[in-house]
């Protein structure tokens, strides 16, 4: 399981923020963590995090660190184009979250993969 | 939640840790919560152990001993310089361990982490600047491997020989200026491989061997200076990125071993030569573009590439276009051939998914009837800064979708209306020769029109403005009462009350409407700009 439960405390209390609001929480990132605007409500808070949040994935940058939505069709992933674990229903194999799998390989459900 | 349930056994979830039950097994997390080490008394039942953002510099002796089935272990964001192999101890089911964002400077080399179940391992944003040759040895399962923002100097050759199964690696954001001959020889399942933002200027010419899965190779942002022959024994690959570079050529056949490559970037690079073959027989490719590669001089041949959708070629020396170009790419959506030096253009007539053209700033004179015949698709044409003298009267008849036109800065006298009518902006500007007064008829749906001279707007009604005011006032006011008789007659409004909301509504109905047919028509007529014609 790759549950993730840690709640990222808003607002200016999170350790990754460089400048912030009691509003938006974060405005900017301290060096080298991933700036990601998560939605409470009608609201959006800025949140800087060492890893981005399930479903996404982080691009490094010298100018600034982003997340970015994975396909719909993956839980987590390592880029646009490469999924590290599918969503329910999928099967990954080499990065691609399939609805088969290739011949000789069968569905793992617990995995969520081609073996 | 756990805690709420704590009985007199030994505490499962350790203070001040929030913990939730996953079955009989359970997930803890520590994160900021200013632990300054790993909390002791954590249970073997643990699957899930987030200890990331605390204040963590070094993990004691036999911290994780227990935790045989803990699966996942965040200890990212802390101050931790070394981690031993005896310091993981026990994690015999670990599969994803998160280390970014710490202060590691080194990794075990004699004692490496024995990890055999490990498929994610998390280094970047760390101060490494080598990879030991062992340090992989005990993580043989691994798949994906982040050393991202480090200060690596070399491609770490000897530790990557023991990842066989490893199939996404990121090394982006280090300081690395040469990939050598054989440098990923055992990595036959990688499938992307991330160098961009090195400082890469020469690779050896067999440097890419044995990747024979790859399928994604970004090197963007590097200082490469010759065109990376070696991506020729990539026969998977799909998508390629070298832009912000320092390439001047690309030779002939350059992708000849890639037939699945469907999206090149190579823009900001200071690229002057083109090699005609250099991008023949890419079936899958959809997108192509060239800038300012000015020692290109004859039309690029694309036999074999026939899915292109977007062909970008601007700023060369192109004379001339092949009569055959639709036949090599029907599938064309949008062509940007402007800044070159074309004279006379090929039917179009197979490229029947075109919607875009842009040949502004080339040197054509005419346009024949052939030209753009049956682009339905065809909805915005740029022939501004030519020099064009003659349009054929049916060039434009069968261009159902085209909105818009540009025809600035021509040697034109004449311009056929015959299907322009869904035209929403036209430009004559700069055609000095062209005197007619267009009827607003030939344009229903105009919105913008620049017109040589400003006589030519007042069929718009852009006279208006420029009618002696008191004359001019006493005629608007007129139109406004009819406009108000007309309005109540079809809203009887109540005696006593003069609101009516739906009255209200209508009016801005009207008001909304004479905005949108109001015609964008420049130069506006003035003083010195007379509505009637100097000329007669």
């Amino acid at each position: 399981p790759h549950k993730q439960i840690s709640g990222v405390s808003s607002g200016c209390q999170q350790g990754g923020c460089l400048t912030c609001s009691d509003y938006n929480g974060c405005l900017s990132c301290k060096p080298r963590f991933f700036m990601h605007l998560e939605r409470i409500g009608m609201k959006q808070i800025g949140v800087c995090m060492t890893s981005c949040p399930p479903g996404f994935y982080g691009t490094r940058s010298p100018e600034r660190n982003t997340c970015t939505k994975c396909r719909s069709e993956c839980d987590s992933c390592f880029n646009k184009n490469f999924c590290t674990r599918c969503r329910a229903g999928f099967y990954l194999h080499l990065g691609k979250c399939q609805e088969s799998c290739p011949e000789g390989l069968v569905r793992s459900d617990t995995q969520r993969e081609c073996v | 939640r756990i805690q709420d349930r704590q009985g007199p056994a030994a505490p499962l979830c350790p203070p001040p840790c929030q913990c939730e039950e996953d079955g009989i097994f359970i997930m803890v997390d520590c994160s900021e919560m200013g632990l300054s080490s790993v909390p002791t008394n954590l249970s073997p039942l643990t699957t899930y152990l987030d200890l990331s953002m605390n204040n963590i510099s070094e993990i004691q002796p036999r911290a994780f001993h227990r935790l045989h089935l803990l699966s996942e272990l965040r200890i990212s964001g802390n101050q931790l310089r070394y981690i031993s192999g005896h310091d993981l101890q026990g994690l015999n089911n670990l599969k994803v361990l998160m280390l970014q964002n710490n202060q590691l400077e080194r990794l075990p080399d004699d004692a490496p982490w024995d990890l055999p179940n490990l498929l994610s391992l998390r280094l970047d944003a760390n101060l490494l600047s080598e990879v030991p040759a062992e340090a992989f040895r005990g993580v043989r399962s691994l798949r994906h491997l982040w050393l991202d923002d480090n200060s690596l100097t070399e491609i770490p050759v000897m530790a990557l020989d023991s990842l066989p199964s490893l199939q996404a690696m990121t090394l982006a954001l280090n300081q690395i200026t040469h990939i050598p001959d054989y440098a990923f020889t055992n990595l036959s399942a990688l499938v992307v491989l991330h160098l961009h933002n090195n400082h890469i200027q020469t690779m050896g010419s067999r440097c890419f061997e044995g990747l024979h899965s790859l399928e994604t190779l970004d090197l963007n942002y590097n200082d490469l200076q010759e065109f990376p022959v070696a991506i020729r024994t990539l026969s998977k690959l799909q998508e390629l990125g070298f832009h912000n570079n320092n390439i001047k050529a690309i030779p002939e056949r350059a992708f000849v071993g890639n037939p699945q490559l469907q999206t090149i970037h190579f823009y900001e690079n200071p690229i002057q030569f083109v090699g005609k073959s250099a991008f023949q027989f890419l079936p899958k490719l959809h997108t192509l573009s060239l800038n300012g590669a000015t020692q290109i001089q004859e039309f690029p041949d694309l036999k074999g590439t026939t899915s292109l959708e977007i062909l970008t070629l601007t700023r060369a020396g192109l004379s001339a276009l092949p009569l055959d170009l639709c036949e090599q790419l029907p599938r064309l959506r949008v062509l940007e051939l402007s800044y070159n030096q074309i004279e006379d253009l090929p039917s179009f007539y197979h490229c029947s998914a075109l919607q875009e053209i842009g040949l502004q700033h080339n040197q054509i004179r005419r346009v024949e009837s052939s030209t753009f015949h049956q682009l339905t698709s065809l909805r915005a044409l740029d022939l501004s800064w030519n020099i064009i003298e003659w349009i054929h009267p049916d060039a434009f008849a069968s261009l159902h979708s085209l909105i818009k036109l540009d025809l600035t800065e021509n040697h034109l006298s004449s311009v056929p209306v015959a299907g322009l009518g869904g035209l929403t902006h036209l430009k004559l500007r700069g055609n000095t020769e062209l005197y007619e007064a267009f009827s607003p008829d030939h344009f229903p749906h105009m919105r913008v029109i620049e017109m040589p001279y400003a006589y030519q707007c007042c069929v718009y009604g852009s006279c208006d403005n420029y009618k002696p005011a008191s004359q001019w006032d006493t005629e608007q006011s007129n139109t406004n009462e009819d406009l108000h008789k007309r309005t109540v007659a079809m809203y009887p409004i109540h005696g006593d009350t003069h609101y009516d909301p739906d009255l209200e509504e209508f009016q801005l109905e009207i008001e909304e409407s004479k905005l949108q047919t109001s015609v964008q028509c420049t130069p506006t007529p003035g003083p010195f700009r007379p509505c009637d014609s100097l000329l007669g």
